[in-house]
């Protein structure tokens, strides 16, 4: 008797242990972290930047030639502040390594070079920006390219420079930094579907529920467009990056878009939509990137504390566009409407000068909907450059 | 792993049994089971989950055999093993709108000790026992995410029932049961979900038993 019940307690208690030892627990997915990358300095010769708009270093300035010839010179050409001193973060990030970045690619429309920087025979080398506006992951059809934009995806990108260069060198830093207009444009796919829908709704042909089953749909069809583009570019980061000896490889995640004017301007029901698209960009690059020798650069929180606090990064608006749409528009004579920054030049004295009355290209943070000025992008290569430290690469 | 020591345990228990058999007696029975769910979950996490967003988890109804074997007059060990029954969850709070949203089989058997109250050859002889229940979740399926997986639960388990014999052989039995099922579950199609489902089911059974 005593027996039985010691054991049927010990039988007991064995099983709670069990349970709580639990080590079969379900894998989740986004949970393994990256392994292997370097620890070390680096003896860096080149920044070599794979991306879209945020780290395009020019690609585009034909399309903001003066004489409208495509000829230079040229008031725009990145999408940020334009004018003496209007870098981007990845230009700031190589000159304050002490190396030089050039376009790989200048051009709109059907004319383009590939390394006019190599005109100079000592700058062949340094033509390492393959960075373009509306360029995606995967998908040439990137945003403006019906209106000449190039947007040759990062696929396309890493395989041009495996062309040039023929493998990536141990003295590269890689830097991968594609997704948000794959954000862009599952976001509009999103909402052209709910537009859609929610018409039914208001004519009832559709009740509430089947309604909100129908967005759930579409929502989750965005979503599982962005898990691709993630998981493919884990790819390119894998067999096209690492496998042809890259070495020091950092890879952005995205951001929130909401935080800025543009995500500002959508109706608070749909802003969450948008930031789960990045969200699931996120997830997905990070369990393509599992135990992989790269480095995780994640912008999400980064930028999020940015615009949370513009006090403590030097920002005294991060709510309207330092760039004037109108003034665009008279600029390029109506051809440019929505005030894109890749027109807006703040040179003071300037006719062709975009610079809102009263704005500044310094203390404001975004030139445009969602692009960021001179300080802007200053902000976001102090972080990437802390984060390249943090990593013992700098 | 749990499962092994689950069972190792059993083992131990009904050998102990078995050393002890001293002219005893063998119970087997066969019936009815209601699975009667009192679910919480831990909330429903993971990107593009809207808040609040929450899922019911059914009731379910299924065939069990017990085996009890009496170590005294007064103390049996039993096993109960069911036929795996189709659990469902429903979708519930913000997005109730989704409908069922996972369905599970749940191959529960549990392990025993039960104090029968009276003497043998009582025609009523109520009963109580205190155990352990395995759980392992089998066929997970949902239409929302191409895989799902569902942790293994072992917990502790109570019942209380009565046993009624028409002669030597034969007999009825009820009993009601309450037990510790809780498990980790991951859904994982375009984004990755997780919660963690606290069952709290009442186990009904009653059917007929026969001894030898």
């Amino acid at each position: 008797m005593k027996m039985i019940r010691v054991l049927g307690l010990s039988l007991i208690t064995a099983a709670l242990l069990a349970a709580c030892g639990g080590g079969d627990d379900p894998y989740v997915a986004g949970s393994t972290p990256t392994a292997g990358a370097p620890t070390t300095k680096g003896n860096f010769t080149a920044v070599v930047a794979f991306g879209d708009s945020l780290t395009d270093i020019g690609a585009y300035a034909p399309a903001t030639s003066l004489s409208g010839n495509g000829q230079a010179p040229y008031f725009g050409g990145k999408f940020t502040t334009n004018g003496a001193g209007g870098t981007v973060w990845v230009e700031n990030l190589a000159t304050r390594m002490g190396l030089v970045i050039t376009p790989a690619e200048v051009g709109f429309g059907t004319a383009s070079v590939k390394c006019p920087a190599a005109a100079s025979p000592a700058l062949a080398n340094t033509c390492t920006g393959y960075a373009q506006g509306g360029s995606r992951v995967t998908d040439a059809n990137g945003i403006g390219k019906a209106g000449g934009a190039l947007t040759v995806p990062v696929a396309k990108q890493i395989e041009n420079h495996l062309a040039r260069f023929g493998s990536f060198k141990d003295s590269d830093l890689i830097l991968v930094y594609i997704g948000s207009n794959d954000v862009f444009t599952q976001f509009g796919a999103f909402t052209a579907k709910a537009t859609q829908i929610q018409t039914a709704a208001a004519k009832g042909e559709i009740a509430q529920d089947e309604a909100q089953r129908q967005l759930f749909a579409a929502q989750t069809a965005a979503q599982t467009e962005m898990k691709k583009a993630a998981t493919e570019l884990s790819g390119y980061v894998k067999n096209q990056i690492l496998a042809k000896g890259g070495k020091y490889v950092a890879v952005m995640t995205l951001s929130d878009i909401v935080d800025t004017p543009f995500g500002q301007s959508l109706p608070a029901s749909v802003r969450p939509v948008l930031t789960d698209l990045s969200l699931i960009f996120n997830l997905w690059l990070r369990e393509g990137l599992s135990n992989q020798p790269v480095k995780i650069i994640d912008t999400f929180p980064i930028v999020k504390d940015s615009y949370q606090n513009p006090a403590k990064y030097g920002f005294t608006n991060n709510t309207v566009p330092a760039c004037d749409a109108a003034k665009i528009a008279a600029i390029t004579g109506n051809r440019v409407v929505d005030g894109s920054s890749l027109f807006c030049n703040v040179t003071p004295g300037v006719p062709f000068n975009g610079l809102r009355t009263g704005a500044s290209a310094t203390t404001w943070a975004f030139a445009d909907g969602v692009h960021p000025t001179t300080g802007g992008h200053k902000a976001l290569s102090d972080a990437f450059h802390a984060q390249l430290q943090s990593f013992g690469w700098l | 792993m749990m499962t092994n020591k689950v069972l190792g345990a059993a083992a131990a228990v009904l050998m102990l049994g078995s050393g002890l058999a001293q002219a005893q007696e063998t119970t087997l029975k066969f019936g009815v089971t209601r699975y009667d769910t009192h679910a919480k979950t831990s909330g429903i996490s993971g990107v593009g989950v809207p808040a609040g967003a929450d899922a019911s988890v059914g009731d379910a109804t299924t065939v069990i055999f017990v085996a009890e074997r009496a170590l005294t007059p007064n103390i049996g060990v039993e096993l109960v093993l069911g036929i795996p029954p189709k659990i469902k969850a429903r979708a519930a709070g913000s997005v109730g709108f989704l409908g069922e949203v996972m369905s599970a089989r749940n191959v529960a058997p549990t392990l025993l000790l039960n104090y029968h109250f009276g003497q043998p050859g009582d025609a009523w002889r109520p009963y109580v026992g205190v155990g352990v229940n395995y759980t392992r979740f089998v066929d997970v399926k949902s239409p929302l995410a191409e895989h799902v997986e569902m942790s293994d639960s072992v917990g502790p388990t109570v019942q209380a029932g009565v046993d009624y014999f028409f002669n030597k052989q034969w007999g009825l039995f009820a009993s009601v049961a309450a037990v510790k099922v809780k498990s980790d579950l991951v859904a994982t199609g375009s984004t990755v979900l997780t919660t963690t489902i606290d069952f709290r089911p009442l186990v009904y059974s009653a059917g007929v038993s026969y001894r030898f």
